[in-house]
């Protein structure tokens, strides 16, 4: 880790995670205050008439909790891609950019390891990625607790967290390992990204319908279980550690390729 | 012990283009150019020297450490000055120069400050905004502000006004007397003539020629351009003697012999101009294979 580089990036780009926490606040406000306790049965009745649709995005059924509804409608999708967005951008900004642009060369003509200039990039982005995570985690028991009377299972929400952000250190792993591999932004960054984005498409899919059930086993998407976790299923947890895992796995990888390859500065 | 020592490395990227088993070593206290055309592998070279890239075969050190696996030893002890201007664009001048400092772990900045006002920078608009002499200025200053025994600079010059060429100048046989090892690339002849002691020549990926710099400077061709006041003149001065070449009123001369001889005939004319063209790097590598064959 090198000091003065975080303190370089934090200023760099602290708008940018204002922008996204900005973003957050307005889905996840919205989507919590669309929470209704009667509503439930009807919005039930519309899933039940268009199963595919509905299930498509995780909202196959809407919950008869506030918890349950969040898990559908926030968890299922949008805290999913909104933060991927952050993270493809992330790795643009932290690592794709400098080898692309040249300017890396500054920062490796300095008395330190590549291992630590990478790796103050990686922790730089699971930090980021984490702020957003444990932001959306207060946003949502605030709003829940001012607009609504009922009580959130507090340590369910907290563990469908956890594997949230599970899922996104996955992702950012992904990405990290990508842009450490590639020399132009276009291929290691896109490489990275479209990964993520197909296998969302892939885990959409599979949830359309009986058929093409097959492709959870595609996706590593299906390690993060939303509904699994508020029940409180031991099989959920396991799966986002496995996503904890991986994404370490990635990011390590990333490190090490950066470490040894040529570079073209 | 030399401090640079470049021992045959080969980076091959295919259809001729890297470097072919290229050994030179620059001595303490030494300056010296690294010449050669566009694409002559120049930069391929000193990436090595700065442990970006790994060399198929070969070494390179600096004071005696492998410049890729002990790479961030050789740059507390190295300045450079990249070849491709690519500064962090959201950042002021100032800025980025005050967190290279911080990088490099130096704490003083009064020879930054300093070297700001030596080449007349002004580091307070954004990098994004500035003119590609500024920015220039601003890697010279990174690569000169923590004093470093070994400079590497890539075209330190280009994108210098003549001013501030000259001030380059002055900055390197500062350098120089202080002991230190530089070594500096460039395709032009003229900015290497003025510092260098000895030239290492490219071309194609080989190392073609490394000469002093004194015996480059005799050797080299001069191109004088005469300018007499009558045609008939002219034809008279062009009939005294070989290598010279009627053109009108003017005479183009060629020689490698000193000038004096030439101001002493040209006494006995009426010269209205009289110019002296640099040999271009072109015409100096002609001149070095036409002396090979003889």
């Amino acid at each position: 880790m090198t000091g003065p580089l975080f303190k370089r990036e934090a200023r760099a780009n602290y708008k940018l995670v204002l922008l996204f926490m900005g973003i957050l606040t307005v889905y996840g406000a919205l989507i919590v205050a669309m929470y209704d306790p009667e509503l439930g049965k009807s919005l039930q009745m519309m899933a039940e008439s268009m199963p595919e649709l509905f299930s498509a995005f995780q909202m196959q059924s809407p919950g008869n909790t506030l918890l349950e509804f969040v898990g559908n409608y926030l968890y299922g999708f949008i805290l999913i891609v909104i933060p991927l967005l952050f993270i493809v951008l992330m790795a643009s900004r932290l690592v794709a950019r400098y080898i692309d642009r040249g300017s890396m060369a500054y920062l490796l003509a300095t008395p330190h390891k590549r291992r630590s200039i990478i790796a103050t990039q990686g922790v730089f982005m699971a930090l980021g990625t984490l702020l957003l995570v444990v932001y959306v985690t207060v946003l949502v028991l605030f709003c829940g607790g001012a607009m609504f009377d009922e009580q959130l299972d507090v340590g369910r929400f907290l563990l469908l967290n956890a594997g949230l952000y599970g899922l996104l250190l996955f992702m950012a792993g992904l990405c990290f390992l990508s842009v450490c591999c590639f020399d132009q932004t276009k291929l290691s960054c896109g490489l990275g990204a479209g990964s993520c984005i197909a296998f969302i498409l892939l885990q959409m899919l599979s949830q359309v319908g009986d058929k093409m059930d097959w492709l959870k086993y595609l996706t590593p998407l299906t390690l993060f279980d939303a509904g699994g976790l508020i029940a409180g299923e031991s099989g959920a947890v396991a799966g986002f550690l496995v996503l904890y895992a991986l994404g370490t796995l990635l990011f390590l990888a990333g490190g090490a390729i950066f470490c040894r390859r040529d570079l073209p500065l | 012990m030399s401090v640079i020592e470049i021992q045959n490395i080969t980076k091959d990227y295919g259809k001729g283009r890297g470097v072919f088993d290229v050994s030179f070593a620059v001595e303490r206290g030494e300056v010296v150019g690294f010449l050669g055309p566009n694409g002559a592998g120049k930069t391929t070279a000193i990436r090595q020297l700065m442990g970006f890239i790994r060399p198929d075969r070969g070494r390179a050190e600096v004071l005696g450490m492998d410049c890729f696996a002990q790479r961030d030893q050789v740059q507390a002890r190295l300045g450079y000055l990249p070849g491709e201007i690519a500064f962090m664009e959201d950042m002021t001048g100032t800025a980025f120069i005050r967190f290279i400092a911080q990088m490099k772990g130096m704490g003083d900045l009064t020879r930054a400050r300093q070297l700001m006002e030596f080449l007349e920078l002004d580091g307070r608009g954004r990098i994004r905004r500035m003119s590609k002499g500024m920015k220039q200025k601003i890697g010279l200053v990174i690569a000169f502000m923590q004093d470093p025994d070994v400079l590497v600079l890539d075209e330190p010059t280009s994108g210098l006004d003549p001013l501030m060429q000259g001030k380059f100048v002055q900055l390197i046989s500062r350098a120089k007397k202080a002991g230190k090892t530089v070594l500096m690339s460039s395709h032009m002849f003229e900015e290497v003539e003025q510092t260098c002691d000895r030239v290492v020549i490219i071309k194609e990926g080989r190392v073609i020629a490394a000469e002093e710099m004194q015996h480059l400077r005799q050797s080299r061709t001069k191109v004088f351009l005469i300018d007499f006041a009558t045609a008939a003149e002219a034809e008279r001065f062009c009939a005294g003697g070989a290598g010279r070449q009627l053109d009108g009123c003017r005479v183009v001369l060629r020689t490698s012999g000193r000038a004096d001889a030439l101001i002493k005939e040209l006494a006995g004319y009426t010269v209205t101009e009289l110019a002296t063209r640099t040999q271009s790097l072109e015409e100096l590598f002609m001149h070095y294979y036409g002396r090979g064959s003889k």
